[in-house]
């Protein structure tokens, strides 16, 4: 009981300093957001008009008061979930901009990040069960190969071939010009269409590491004592691998991918900045280059919620499968 | 063995998957357009604006957030278009100074809204209202001048100011016109997305949204619908000058654009000569500011000498591309405004790269070199300051290295400073710089142009920000000037306050033009002929309602 509330303890000391830091970190850059939306309007060759600078900064509502003050008001909207007005969507409500983006997010990168981790198992327990076979050896490699080779490169090398140069998908985005967001089947296709190649960019590079830690897992555990017991007993090697190996192997990655789906969001930016995918990363990107603090913040503060919440859950799940994880807490 | 139905499952999925995919390719649109009505079809435009996730938005002052279709919905008194500053009447069909503090606007008549609602004085009356009391929506800053404006009988409106008010014509001219039957009963107008149905009086009308696509559609009821040939205008989504962007609009898949192409020539225009084309036209005047608090910035003689110190056209040719035209030493933008340069300047006030002359300057105002070829200041040291130049604008730092290296030439020591642009923001206001570049100018309104860089009310001391006077220019004459052309509603008079201050510029070189910033503008004449071109400026490119008035289908 004593660890479950240690756990839970920290858990929220962690989370009022991530609260705080994601309050903090945006207000020391230096930087105007009305600037900031101007740039984006006309970019740096035409010179500012002061009066609509004025206009805009007025509109933004400047934030006066003392960074105490400013910090209670922050805390207070926090707790009631009040994020505010986004700047570069004024007058649209930072809650609405998130409601808009994260279907994308969930969708594309929450599937393929499910089946990057039971590809990625499933291949590293093959491995690991044919170990320096021939299937091992190209699993293993073609792995490491493909896990040395840059995100934004395979992201690109995807668009030209199938965008460009065979026209298969289309280039970006995540549906066409001709069809508006709704629930027909029309729709569905289109939408699906436009994530196969973000998808499978996704597919590529997701499973390298879960191929990886699973395999040297899984190698280990079938050198264990229990599992040469099991052999010495003639029990089926396929009994051996998934029952004595695989099932205990498998902890460590499970940990993992909680963590994983928590950090959802920080992982998204490049894909979707890449294919143009209307999802969360991509608007966190332009949050941050437009100096959107209100949606700036929310964002942040969701990753980080989604992380020590992924974290706090898979701390929690080990003290129940791993007793001693318990006991050397307690003491 | 169970793993066969696994694996015929499989590719049956996969089968099915391409079927569907191999099914429905090409739903972005790919219907032709039918020649011979003497109307075209559609047109693809580019960006419509509000980032990477846009929001239904044709609110027509929420100037930064706003969608595109909001500038054909809206329109305004006059149309002054900013190449050659034309005011083309608009909503108004002419206006009258009755004396320097009252303007008045003959307002055209037998204008609908496009819900067929009449148009009236009334109209522009409550709109000029409904700015001053929400002043977040008057992004021109029209109250800053006005004290009234009332509409007399359904054909003028009068608008009176706290000053004599010539220079406030263009801003008061451009406000967009929303109508009093339906922005009367908005509560809050500053929040208001007018997202269903807006009503305007422009050529086009909103047809569809989504955020990968914004559809306008012609108003058959508009007041000069005769010279309207565009039946559909589809603004597509774009990654702004992404490399895909480039390779659509190389495709001709725009019927115009503006972006940045690294080499246009190659990547747009000899993929289709005959039918792509580009046309970058001056905008902003990008200048070297000099900070005049100190020395030797504050000696008019060594700014003189700058002036031939700097290398034009190895600035336009290789770090500008060759995109852009030199700078006016006047601060005006010629060739469109050449018609406000006083009599006999040569070149347009063009002043040449020569640097023995720079050099024959600089040593005559007392910058001698000393026997290691530095230049040393009126103190007895060597001259040494640095640029400031954000690092992230890869094309000014550039154009800073060449300046720097001319100016090493002359054995100054100048040292390169390359913060955020944030920061350079931040330091040019509070004038914490020694050169730097700076954006004035290239507007329609001259008394903006000479006075947000030059006005001496417009500055403030080291350490403060400047509103917008970041050179720190302090001089009674130019003051003079700025009130006389801000006051006068007379044509000559204000003539000749505008040659009064380009006098100033080209004698006491208060900053240095280098190039004028382009205007990205690239159009394909496939569907569409008629587009201002340098052959043919009677507009610049960004000058969209304009522009569309004079598009014909191509052959006709």
């Amino acid at each position: 009981m004593l660890y479950f509330l240690r756990r839970t303890g920290f858990f929220v000391a962690t989370l009022w300093a991530a609260v705080t830091l994601n309050f903090l970190i945006p207000r020391l850059q230096p930087g105007d957001p009305a600037q900031a939306l101007l740039a984006r309007l006309q970019g740096n060759t035409q010179a500012v008009n002061p009066a609509q600078l004025a206009a805009i900064r007025k509109m933004l509502g400047t934030h006066d008061g003392n960074l105490l003050s400013q910090y209670w008001d922050y805390l207070g909207a926090v707790v009631h979930g009040q994020f505010g007005v986004s700047y570069s969507y004024y007058p649209y409500s930072v809650t609405a901009m998130i409601a808009t983006a994260l279907p994308w997010t969930l969708i594309l990168v929450g599937v393929t990040q499910i089946a990057s981790f039971a590809i990625g198992t499933l291949l590293g327990a093959w491995a690991a069960y044919r170990r320096n076979s021939r299937v091992d050896s190209v699993i293993t490699l073609g792995s490491t190969f493909v896990g040395t080779l840059p995100f934004f490169w395979i992201g690109l090398l995807l668009i030209f071939v199938f965008a460009i140069t065979l026209n298969w998908f289309p280039d970006g985005g995540g549906y066409g010009g001709g069809s508006s967001p709704s629930w027909t089947w029309l729709f569905f296709s289109d939408a699906f269409q436009h994530s196969v190649l973000p998808a499978l960019a996704l597919l590529i590079t997701g499973p390298v590491g879960w191929i990886i830690g699973m395999r040297n897992n899984m190698v280990q555990t079938l050198g264990e004592d229990y599992a040469r017991l099991a052999r010495a007993k003639g029990l089926p090697r396929r009994r051996i691998a998934l029952t004595y190996g695989a099932r205990i192997a498998i902890l460590p990655n499970v940990t993992g991918f909680a963590i994983a789906l928590g950090g959802l969001l920080g992982g998204t930016v490049l894909v979707e900045t890449i294919f143009n995918y209307p999802g969360l990363g991509r608007l966190l990107l332009e949050a941050v280059s437009n100096k959107d603090y209100p949606l700036m913040q929310a964002l942040f503060l969701f990753t980080t919620i989604g992380v020590l919440i992924a974290n706090f859950l898979a701390d929690v799940t080990y003290g129940f499968l791993d007793p001693r994880v318990r006991r050397a807490e307690a003491t | 063995m169970t793993r066969r139905p696994w694996r015929r499952t499989f590719v049956a999925v996969a089968a099915s998957a391409a079927l569907v995919l191999t099914g429905c390719t090409g739903t972005e649109g790919a219907q032709k357009s039918s020649a011979g009505s003497g109307m075209i079809d559609f047109l693809n435009y580019g960006d419509f604006g509000g980032g990477t996730t846009p929001k239904a938005n044709y609110n027509p002052y929420l100037d930064a957030t706003k969608l595109s279709a909001a500038d054909y919905i809206y329109e305004s008194l006059m149309n002054v278009e900013t190449y050659s500053c034309k005011a083309i009447p608009w909503l108004a069909t002419a206006y009258q100074w009755s004396d320097p503090k009252t303007l008045v606007y003959t307002i055209r008549s037998g204008v609908k809204w496009n819900d067929g609602q009449p148009f009236s004085a009334k109209d522009v009356e409550f709109t000029f209202n409904m700015l001053k009391k929400f002043d977040v929506l008057d992004t021109q800053g029209v109250w800053t001048s006005l004290a009234s404006v009332k509409a007399d009988g359904d054909e003028k409106v009068t608008f009176t100011f706290k000053q004599p008010g010539a220079s406030a014509f263009t801003q008061v001219s451009g406000v967009k016109i929303v109508p009093q039957h339906i922005w009367s009963k908005v509560a809050d107008p500053t929040t208001f997305v007018n997202a269903t149905a807006p009503v305007g009086t422009g050529p086009m009308k909103l047809k569809s949204f989504n955020p990968r696509q914004l559809v306008v559609e012609r108003n058959p009821d508009y007041w000069q619908a005769d010279k309207i040939k565009v039946n559909e205008i589809r603004f597509n989504k774009a990654d702004a000058g992404g490399q895909v962007e480039q390779l659509k609009l190389s495709r001709g898949e725009y019927d115009t654009n503006a972006m940045f192409v690294q080499n246009i020539k190659k990547a747009y225009v000899d993929r289709d000569p005959e039918h792509h084309h580009y046309w970058y036209a001056p905008g902003g005047v990008i200048s070297v500011y000099m900070n005049l608090t100190k020395a030797p910035f504050n000696d008019v003689g060594f700014r003189k000498a700058l002036t031939t110190a700097f290398d034009d056209k190895q600035v336009i040719d290789k770090a500008q591309l060759g995109y852009v035209t030199q700078a006016s030493q006047s601060g005006l933008v010629v060739p469109g405004q050449k018609d406000w340069l006083p009599q006999g300047l040569a070149d347009d006030g063009r002043i040449g790269y020569d640097a023995a002359a720079a050099d024959k300057a600089l040593t005559d105002a007392g910058y001698a070199k000393d026997s290691k070829g530095r230049r040393l200041g009126k103190d007895g040291k060597p001259i040494s300051f640095s640029f400031k130049v954000p690092g992230s604008y890869v094309d000014w730092v550039a154009a800073a290295d060449i300046l720097i290296k001319n100016l090493q030439a002359l054995g100054i020591t100048v040292s390169k400073d390359t913060p955020t642009p944030d920061a350079n923001n931040q330091d040019r206001a509070t004038g914490n710089y020694d050169m730097t570049f700076g954006v004035f100018g290239g507007g329609c309104n001259m008394y903006a142009n000479f006075s947000d860089p030059l006005n001496s009310a417009r500055t403030a001391p080291v350490g403060k920000k400047a509103a917008s006077n970041e050179i720190r220019w302090q001089d009674p004459k130019t003051d003079e000037l700025l009130h006389t052309l801000q006051v006068s509603p007379d044509e000559k008079a204000q003539k000749e306050a505008v040659a009064g201050l380009v006098d100033i510029m080209m004698n006491q070189v208060p900053t240095i033009p280098i190039w004028y910033g382009a205007k990205w503008f690239q159009y394909d004449t496939t569907k569409a002929e008629g587009w201002p071109s340098a052959q043919d400026p009677y507009a610049d490119g960004g000058n969209g309602l304009v522009v569309l008035t004079h598009l014909v289908p191509a052959g006709s």
